[in-house]
């Protein structure tokens, strides 16, 4: 029997000779929504967007039409995905994004097949093959994402744990109770970070401001230089730290104490062989990260179950106060430490200014820079913390 | 002005529960230029992949016809958080077939929606503002995510942002 089924039909005419006019339907099992579109042939660029609902869920998803208008003017090219589920997916919703995405690669299909019937009035011996390769080959994917010269390798060992079912949600990391250097250790900001809507300056202002010792900036696959950090030291007269959160085959990783610029995907099983080399620190971040509107524990995930996951016999510790996960995830977690046995840690994930500091990590002694900090974790003298 | 059209696509994505632990979704394209499927089964309680096959069986792309052995890399891979920037980076490594990639978040996203639709269908038919309340009280994530979870909506009056 059929679980869930998603239809999306796409039709596109020519309004006129530089206007493509393109209508999508998304029908599924939960919605049901309608996109009409003008797109501009030779610029490639959305000149205006209508969206209707057929179907929604909850009372307030209609306010997500009136957010539509403000993709006119995005250019249809490598960007265009992530500007869609960050601008429109989080303004209006995210299941208008997709079928607006499947619009947009749609219209420069349709686009190229115009282009290739003009350019073959010239040119009548050009395959259609010929000239589509060639546009693909102009907007190559791999010239989109970096690539890294670590090889994936498959993961086979397997950890052996005993068993615990009992989820623990109401861990207590007060911060009256733990005394100590305190550090955000988990902050993005942008533009290195592209999901993040905080500057680094406005970050470090507001953790100065709630009273955190410092913050350690870890952005998504981008290493900060020390000279920059030092600068940022400086400026603020705060500490300021750095690590770097990896995305692995087996989720997203932070790292401290490793200086690689690491790009793309990498194997957890290499970038843990690497960290080693440099004395560096991994600390699984969210591993138990859930969904929108179901947790991983409705999908049956015991922690028993889940500590034998591979990727935790390549981590040094556990992040168990998450702030961008739920309590019961982040409770989950901290199950499954306990199984392992492994350090635990806490930090906010902030990508917002007033997300920061909401978890912590603290330290037995200051951290003021990254060698102090990776010893300090290398010891096992911090803790999680729950800040504000 | 004729009104003929001059591109069409059909997408169609499914998901079906094989047997107690696994789930397969497919994805079928049929357009204009294209036809192709992409098939995963996944294992719960992890999602992990566990197959991935797929097809084109007509392109303007030649590469596009070799992309079976690239969707390899996702086996063992886990369907959560995170998982599209995984795709991208494992199957958009070594081709050049951004369909590929595409096919395969629709299939991966479906997984999700499936249970997404078995949370979903506890909401009251009538009235049922209150059940999305608590549903953002007990996911911050959801604040902000959406029109219908940003501030100025019903559903998170009295809220503060996490």
């Amino acid at each position: 029997m059929l679980k869930f089924c998603r239809n999306k039909l796409i039709s596109i005419k020519k309004e006129d000779n530089d206007i493509l006019s393109v209508h999508g339907v998304l029908d599924d099992h939960i919605y049901g929504l309608t996109l009409n579109v003008k797109i501009s042939i030779s610029k490639l660029e959305i000149l205006s967007v209508n969206g209707k609902w057929n179907r929604w869920t909850t009372p307030e998803c209609p306010r997500a039409e009136l957010f539509l208008k403000e993709a006119a003017g995005y250019k249809i090219d490598e960007e265009i995905t992530q500007k869609i589920k960050k601008n429109i997916g989080n303004k209006s919703c995210r299941h208008f994004a997709n079928l607006l995405i499947d619009c947009c690669f749609s219209a420069k299909e349709a686009a190229l097949l115009i282009k290739w019937e003009q350019a073959k009035k010239e040119n009548p011996d050009l395959s259609i093959e010929e000239f589509f390769q060639q546009s693909l080959q102009d907007n190559s994917p791999s010239s989109q994402t970096t690539k890294d010269d670590i090889k994936i390798k498959k993961i086979e060992a397997k950890v052996e744990v005993k068993t615990s079912d009992k989820i623990e949600t109401n861990a207590c990391f007060d911060k009256n109770e733990i005394k100590g250097f305190i550090v955000d250790l988990h902050v993005h900001t942008s533009p290195l970070s592209p999901c993040s809507f905080a500057s680094v300056d406005e970050m470090i202002i507001q953790a100065k401001k709630i009273g955190l010792d410092g913050i350690c900036l870890t952005e998504h696959n981008h290493l900060w230089d020390e000279d920059e950090i030092n600068n940022l030291r400086q400026k603020h007269g705060f500490n300021v730290l750095c690590g770097n959160e990896i995305t692995t085959d087996q989720g997203d990783m932070l790292v401290f104490g490793f200086n690689k610029d690491i790009k793309g995907i990498i194997s957890l099983e290499e970038l843990k062989k690497q960290v080693e080399k440099s004395n560096g620190f991994i600390i699984a971040a969210h591993p138990f990260r859930g969904f929108l509107t179901f947790n991983v524990n409705d999908l049956g995930l015991t922690p028993g179950k889940a500590a034998n996951r591979t990727l935790f016999k390549y981590v040094d510790a556990l992040e168990v106060l998450n702030g961008k996960v739920t309590e019961k995830e982040n409770g989950f977690t901290l199950q499954v430490a306990k199984i392992l046995k492994l350090p635990i840690s806490g930090g906010s994930d902030a990508h917002e200014v007033f997300e920061i500091g909401k978890y912590a990590t603290c330290f037995s002694e200051p951290v003021t820079n990254n060698d102090e900090l990776v010893t300090a974790l290398r010891n096992g003298k911090f803790s999680p913390v729950i800040f504000k | 002005m004729t009104n003929i059209l001059c591109f069409s696509r059909n997408r169609c994505t499914s998901v079906e529960q094989m047997d107690e632990n696994n789930i397969k979704s497919v994805c079928r394209l049929q357009d204009t230029l294209t036809e192709a499927f992409v098939e995963i089964i996944v294992k719960l309680p992890d999602l992990e992949i566990i197959s991935a096959n797929c097809e084109f069986t007509r392109s303007v792309y030649k590469n596009y016809f070799n992309a079976q052995k690239s969707l390899q890399k996702l086996l063992g891979i886990r369907i959560g958080a995170g998982v599209l920037k995984i795709i991208k980076g494992l199957v958009g490594e070594d081709i050049n077939c951004p369909e590929l990639i595409y096919m395969t978040e629709e299939v991966c996203h479906a997984v999700i929606l499936s249970f997404t639709k078995d949370t979903l269908d506890k909401a009251p038919l009538t009235d049922s503002k209150e059940f999305y309340q608590k549903m953002v009280k007990d996911n911050t994530r959801l604040y902000n995510r959406c029109a219908a979870f940003a501030p100025g909506s019903s559903l998170v009056e009295g809220l503060d942002p996490p």
